[in-house]
């Protein structure tokens, strides 16, 4: 599964609680359309720790890197460059 | 006095200090009153009279604090809502309290649905009332036993209580956590709270009235962005509940930051570990730590622990803040000795003026001026009050307070559900989280699934069942009632939530 559906797939049915895949955006904001609030960013984050075997910094728990799909999908990215980790992306 | 009042002479006093900080935004004293008369002239240009009910439903930010007391300069009572909820729920609260109108952004998911429900009530956005002509705010003195606010605490369609709060009541319990907390024109908080609640409301109010400075930081969202604004802003106070201080110690590097201008946190909204706050102590040691208690129908607070009997009263929420007596008292009203558990009741001019158009619910909690909290709690000798439980099956989730009957109201719509119980189980991060008890109708395929996406359809987030459990009854007592206390023993349960196993809970 490509990193883009996983993360989908997380965020539609833990949060959405559905598996209609037009219920979710990939550059709809997680914050502003309430999708997730603090305690959901937290789970998030173990998701995507666990998930792609990474460790995400106090500092990279920003929007750019976490708001949406799209951002979540590149920050991945970005993380698997720096570690030369293939697995991800 | 008012609030209204004593912010004008704050304005006075210091018109060109800062009083609000959000984002690259700051606003003066001067400036904030200068927004707040726009906003007065624009809602008595909209037909505001004095007594009418005026809805807000916006997030923490400048519009927010000019919209609320430009509310009270028309002399209108201000019914804050919670901007993540649905439309039915803002529209039952709206219709309940007979709201004038309602000011909302223009961009808010649920405006639509909110117009089409009530088209007797105008929505305003706060651009417009900030764009209205600025004379000078004619600030009558508002009578102190008039209402100043409506804060709903619970109730979708059912019957929603309005806690109604006059301004006196307002100003005392500012004046109280003032005389205890000691702010000053020095100060600054980063505050994560949301306003339309009586913490985030009290946290703004006793700031703004002590001429010190708020800065609006959305959420917990991002705690590693909280923790900077703290730095940045040499803040010297911060404000949470339980919850918010578990994810500030489990997710970011407290000791990385500057925090050495911190020199007072506060704690309220439920019962905080003392394993937790034995943590936020080593985190932040120069700072004084306030756990404190209290109601909404108290305003926000009823009693705090003074910093240096922390440690010898680890788990005690105090003594009662200035200007009110609280009593244990037993089933019958009489007065209990110390240590024996009985129901907290209190006393002073913080106590509501009682919930918006329903008698006979305020009568069921006030008697000859006191408050009947619905807490058990017992006294030490020292006269130090520990909470040993609650009377009220409210579920107290992160800073949220649910009914569990609004959300077994939800839940009985979905085609196939016979029964249902709500009930709050334990969670280590936000203290409680919602778990529904569903009987299901013979021969009816119902999943978690199902009910989890019904509820997220008509619920805000915090309010979905994080665990949803199938039963073929439920226990009930011999009236009927359904005992749940006794839904939290399903054992290994599908859906539980497990933190404890996460590393980051348990260190750091």
């Amino acid at each position: 599964m490509s990193v883009e559906s996983s993360v989908r797939q997380f965020l539609l049915s833990n949060y959405l609680f559905t598996d209609r895949d037009e219920a979710l955006g990939n550059d709809d904001s997680l914050l502003q359309k309430g999708i997730v609030d603090s305690t959901g960013m937290m789970e998030l984050i173990y998701f995507l720790e666990e998930q792609f075997g990474i460790r995400i910094l106090d500092e990279e728990m920003v929007p750019e890197n976490l708001d949406s799909v799209n951002n979540i999908v590149r920050f991945l990215g970005r993380k698997a460059a720096a570690s030369g980790n293939q697995a991800i992306g | 006095m008012s609030l209204l009042a004593r912010l004008q002479a704050r304005v006075r006093l210091q018109p060109g200090a800062e009083a609000l900080v959000s984002g690259t935004q700051r606003m003066s004293y001067g400036e904030l009153w200068e927004a707040i008369s726009r906003v007065a002239d624009g809602l008595r240009g909209a037909g505001v009279v004095p007594g009418a009910r005026v809805g807000l439903l916006l997030e923490n930010s400048p519009e927010y604090v000019a919209c609320y007391y430009g509310v009270h300069g028309a002399g209108g009572v201000v019914v804050a809502l919670n901007p993540a909820a649905r439309a039915p729920e803002i529209a039952g609260h709206l219709r309940h309290c007979g709201a004038a109108l309602l000011v909302i952004t223009p961009t808010h998911p649920q405006r639509e649905a909110i117009a089409e429900t009530l088209p007797d009530c105008p929505l305003i956005t706060p651009e417009l009332l900030l764009g209205a002509d600025a004379h000078a705010l004619r600030c009558t003195e508002p009578a102190p036993d008039t209402p100043a606010a409506i804060i709903y605490t619970s109730g979708t369609t059912g019957c929603p209580k309005g806690v109604t709060l006059s301004h006196r009541n307002l100003d005392s319990n500012v004046q109280s956590i003032l005389a205890y907390l000691g702010l000053t024109t020095e100060d600054a908080i980063v505050n994560v709270l949301p306003f339309h609640y009586s913490y985030g409301n009290s946290v703004l109010h006793t700031h703004l009235a002590a001429g010190a400075r708020v800065v609006l930081d959305r959420s917990m969202v991002y705690p590693h962005g909280v923790l900077e604004a703290m730095a940045s802003e040499r803040a010297t106070g911060f404000s949470g509940v339980p919850s918010t201080y578990a994810v500030l110690l489990s997710r970011t590097r407290i000791t990385d930051h500057d925090l050495s201008s911190v020199r007072y946190l506060t704690q309220a909204g439920g019962a905080m570990a003392p394993e937790l706050t034995r943590r936020v102590r080593a985190a932040l040691p120069h700072a004084r730590l306030f756990v404190m208690y209290g109601q909404t129908e108290a305003t926000a607070r009823l009693a705090y622990l003074p910093p240096e009997h922390l440690e010898e009263k680890l788990g005690a929420v105090g003594i009662a803040i200035p200007g009110v007596q609280l009593d244990i008292r037993d089933e019958h009203g009489g007065a209990v000795a110390d240590g024996v558990t009985g129901e907290i009741w209190a006393r002073g001019e913080n106590i509501m003026l009682g919930y918006w158009n329903d008698a006979a619910a305020s009568r069921e909690v006030m008697e000859h001026g006191w408050l009947k909290t619905g807490d058990l709690a017992h006294r030490d000798r020292d006269g130090y009050i520990y909470i040993d439980g609650r009377r009220s099956e409210m579920i107290k989730c992160g800073a949220h307070r649910i009914s569990p009957l609004e959300i077994e109201e939800v839940i009985t719509e979905i085609p196939g559900v016979e029964d249902v119980a709500c009930t709050g189980i334990p969670d280590e991060l936000l203290g409680q989280v919602v778990k529904a008890v569903i009987v299901p109708r013979a021969g009816w395929a119902v999943t978690t699934m199902d009910v989890q996406r019904h509820c997220r359809d008509r619920l805000p987030a915090y309010k979905v069942p994080r665990c949803v459990e199938f039963a073929a009854t439920l226990p009930r007592t011999a009236s009927g009632k359904v005992k749940r206390f006794l839904l939290n023993d399903g054992g290994q349960m599908q859906g539980e939530r497990d933190v404890s196993t996460r590393p980051e809970y348990a260190s750091r």
